[in-house]
């Protein structure tokens, strides 16, 4: 009996963290990865505290999306034909693949949120206002660029120069959740409201949860 | 089935966009020098008229991208993707024109050629979005996949356009607030928006006539990839022969 | 070619699972296969030969539905090769190919394991496929620490964990020891016998004649 949606998604989503478990990538590969990149910059504008106070969150979220590009992504070049054929004739819905994979990354980009925020913390002497509301905007820009990197992955699948090019498609399109990243700590900073750049993430969020749904099976058809 | 053109008809259907883009050019070239200068900028405003249209033109071309995009989704009609690729590549020149047009006008203005204004930096951002759309179509010779996959990423970049619009009303930057697509009135002197109007008119027979000598390009193009991708020719396995063991046994 | 039934009691009357006319493939501007016809029924065993280059694999991977006709009609349990339809019918499909899909990081019971949940099949039939082709002992091994033979038997404890109508086989009987191979005959009369067919690329035309119906050679891109 063909399982529900929820349950192949499942599938998929334990699939992906247990291969992850197993290969380290993320946790011993791109997290130091990104932690450099934290380290470096200073050393590249100078360590001048109150400057690296005032750029500290910035330069975390240009981290994370960057380098969260490269979570969300990282299995588009790495299976081989034999692995998505035999993905393919098991006959998955698409979809399910989709979210199960997007739910992968997403834990993953949350752990690498939270262990670079930290150390943001600690290199840059960032001083967090509105505290409270940093979980949510960690999770939801998590989400956005989990959902956007495997809706890229799927997009670019298998063709010429793929690993190369969904970086490339990646990023630019991360600039809305780039931009109410960092305006919701600013507004948090200054004591503003940050309802409004929460409501553009939970609409960005939800518009590439329904893409992604959505084109999962004409992008199956492109194969 | 086709009719056979005459030769005539060929010569004048493949002219006339050049003809257009060369009149409409002209129009605005001269339009521009004689509209009023502004009283502040002077005779360095008489750029706008070609900068302002090449951003208008721009979301007009990404727009026809989207709408073009998603009826092929729907209708499988490889035209609609010929259609949303040409349009795309315009888009890509015209966005091109503007960041270049307002890096020259920045740096006579506010003495740099880059600020990191909001409407310049997402204008940028849109540039790599579709350029990596004309890269994406690069990655694969299969007509049916190229078309879905660019046409889902045509539909789903279109998010780029009301950012780079509204950025200029959400966040405070260097750059002049839209002076005619804003909440409040108009305010430009009427010369000069008659001028505009005329520019972006003439922009537009440009798109128009540069998207007719695309799409017919486009239409070349997949016809040589067909020729190529023909069923004659030697099988794969022709070039595999028994080996031939020389040498005394 | 050989021409007779060797399952007579699988169907009541026959029917064809797959169905190719005319049926040509390339591979971005070069043609693999041409003038493909071929009719593939239930009960059957079909083997196919050819050189190296012959367009074995495409053929296979064509009726896996992996990849599409460029011309042509084929149709796999009715369902057309060149349409979206085509991916209904894959979970009836069985494809061991050249290289084992696995992933390396996971052993082979949690990748079957993984496959038994997209799929629907019992967990517990993940240890039992595993004991029946003598990989017991090897369960919780990652698979990129399993031998090319290991991973090739864990190919048909999936087959017999998922049980497909549609059994294709390229190259079965490579990197096996001789008890293993003697799974590749098993497999091919287990699912004619329970109404499905078979279609095995070889080189080991011996052993295929022995076990096929049919079969036929692959040379210049069309089938004789």
């Amino acid at each position: 009996m063909t399982p529900g949606f929820i349950a192949q998604a499942l599938a998929f989503t334990r699939r992906d963290l247990l291969r992850e478990r197993r290969s380290g990538e993320v946790v011993w590969v791109t997290l130091p990865f990104g932690a450099v990149a934290l380290l470096l910059i200073p050393i590249a504008i100078g360590t001048d505290t109150p400057t690296l106070r005032r750029v500290g969150v910035g330069m975390f979220w240009v981290v994370v999306m960057l380098f969260g590009v490269l979570i969300a992504v990282r299995r588009t070049s790495a299976d081989s034909v034999a692995q998505r054929d035999m993905v393919a004739l098991t006959g998955a819905d698409p979809a399910a693949s989709f979210k199960g994979a997007a739910v992968a990354n997403f834990m993953l980009l949350v752990l690498f949120e939270v262990v670079l925020g930290v150390l943001t913390v600690v290199l840059y002497d960032v001083d967090l206002a509105g505290w409270l509301w940093i979980p949510l905007i960690l999770v939801l820009v998590a989400a956005g660029l989990s959902l956007l990197g495997t809706l890229a992955a799927g997009i670019v699948s298998t063709g010429r120069s793929a690993a190369a090019l969904v970086p490339l498609i990646v990023a630019p399109m991360s600039v809305p959740l780039l931009i109410a990243a960092t305006q919701s700590f600013e507004g948090l900073r200054l004591g503003e409201s940050i309802l409004t750049w929460i409501l553009m993430l939970i609409v960005i969020v939800l518009v590439l949860s329904i893409a992604g749904v959505l084109t999962a099976r004409p992008l199956q058809e492109t194969g | 089935m086709t009719t056979a053109q005459s030769p005539s008809d060929t010569a004048q259907s493949s002219i006339w966009p050049w003809i257009a883009m060369s009149v409409a050019g002209l129009i605005t070239l001269v339009a521009s020098f004689v509209a009023p200068a502004d009283a502040v900028q002077e005779e360095l405003s008489r750029i706008l008229y070609v900068h302002v249209p090449a951003a208008w033109l721009a979301y007009v071309s990404f727009g026809v991208t989207m709408l073009a995009s998603a009826l092929y989704l729907w209708k499988k009609n490889l035209l609609w993707d010929r259609i949303a690729a040409s349009s795309a590549e315009v888009g890509v020149l015209f966005t091109g024109m503007t960041l270049v047009i307002g890096m020259i006008w920045g740096k006579s203005t506010w003495g740099v050629w880059w600020t990191w204004d909001a409407r310049l930096t997402l204008t940028a951002i849109m540039f790599f979005v579709y350029l990596g759309y004309l890269a994406l179509r690069r990655t694969t010779d299969d007509l049916e996949a190229r078309a879905r996959r660019s046409a889902i990423l045509g539909v789903l970049a279109v998010i780029q356009l009301p950012l780079v619009h509204f950025s200029v009303v959400w966040w405070r930057g260097l750059h002049q607030t839209p002076s005619l697509l804003k909440p409040a009135s108009v305010d430009m002197d009427t010369p000069m928006v008659l001028t505009l109007l005329i520019a972006v008119a003439m922009f537009s027979v440009m798109y128009v006539a540069m998207m007719v000598k695309l799409v017919e390009l486009a239409k070349l193009e997949e016809e040589v990839i067909l020729m190529d991708q023909s069923d004659l020719g030697p099988v794969a396995g022709a070039a595999v022969v028994a080996p031939s063991l020389g040498g005394d046994s | 070619m050989v021409n007779h039934r060797r399952y007579p009691d699988a169907v009541s009357e026959p029917t064809a699972i797959v169905s190719l006319s005319g049926v040509a493939v390339r591979a971005g501007a070069v043609p693999i296969l041409r003038d493909i016809d071929l009719e593939v029924h239930r009960g059957e065993a079909v083997g196919l030969f050819g050189s190296n280059g012959a367009g074995k694999t495409t053929l296979l991977r064509l009726i896996a539905t992996l990849t599409r006709p460029s011309a042509g009609h084929g149709s796999v349990f009715g369902a057309d090769l060149g349409g979206p339809e085509r991916f209904d019918v894959r979970k009836q499909i069985g494809y061991i190919g050249h290289t084992p899909g696995w992933y390396p990081e996971l052993t082979l019971a949690e990748n079957l394991g993984f496959l038994a949940d997209v799929m629907g099949c019992d967990r517990a039939r993940v240890d039992s496929s595993l004991a029946a082709v003598g990989l017991s002992g090897a369960k919780d091994r990652r698979a990129d620490r399993c031998s090319h033979g290991m991973q090739r038997r864990a190919e048909f404890a999936k087959v017999l964990m998922t049980e497909p109508e549609l059994l294709l086989l390229d190259e079965p009987h490579s990197a096996l020891d001789a008890d293993a191979i003697l799974l590749v005959d098993d497999l091919v009369r287990r699912t004619a016998a329970r109404g499905g067919a078979s279609v095995l690329v070889s080189h080991d035309r011996e052993r295929v004649n022995a076990l096929a119906d049919r079969t036929f050679v692959i040379a210049a891109g069309t089938l004789q």
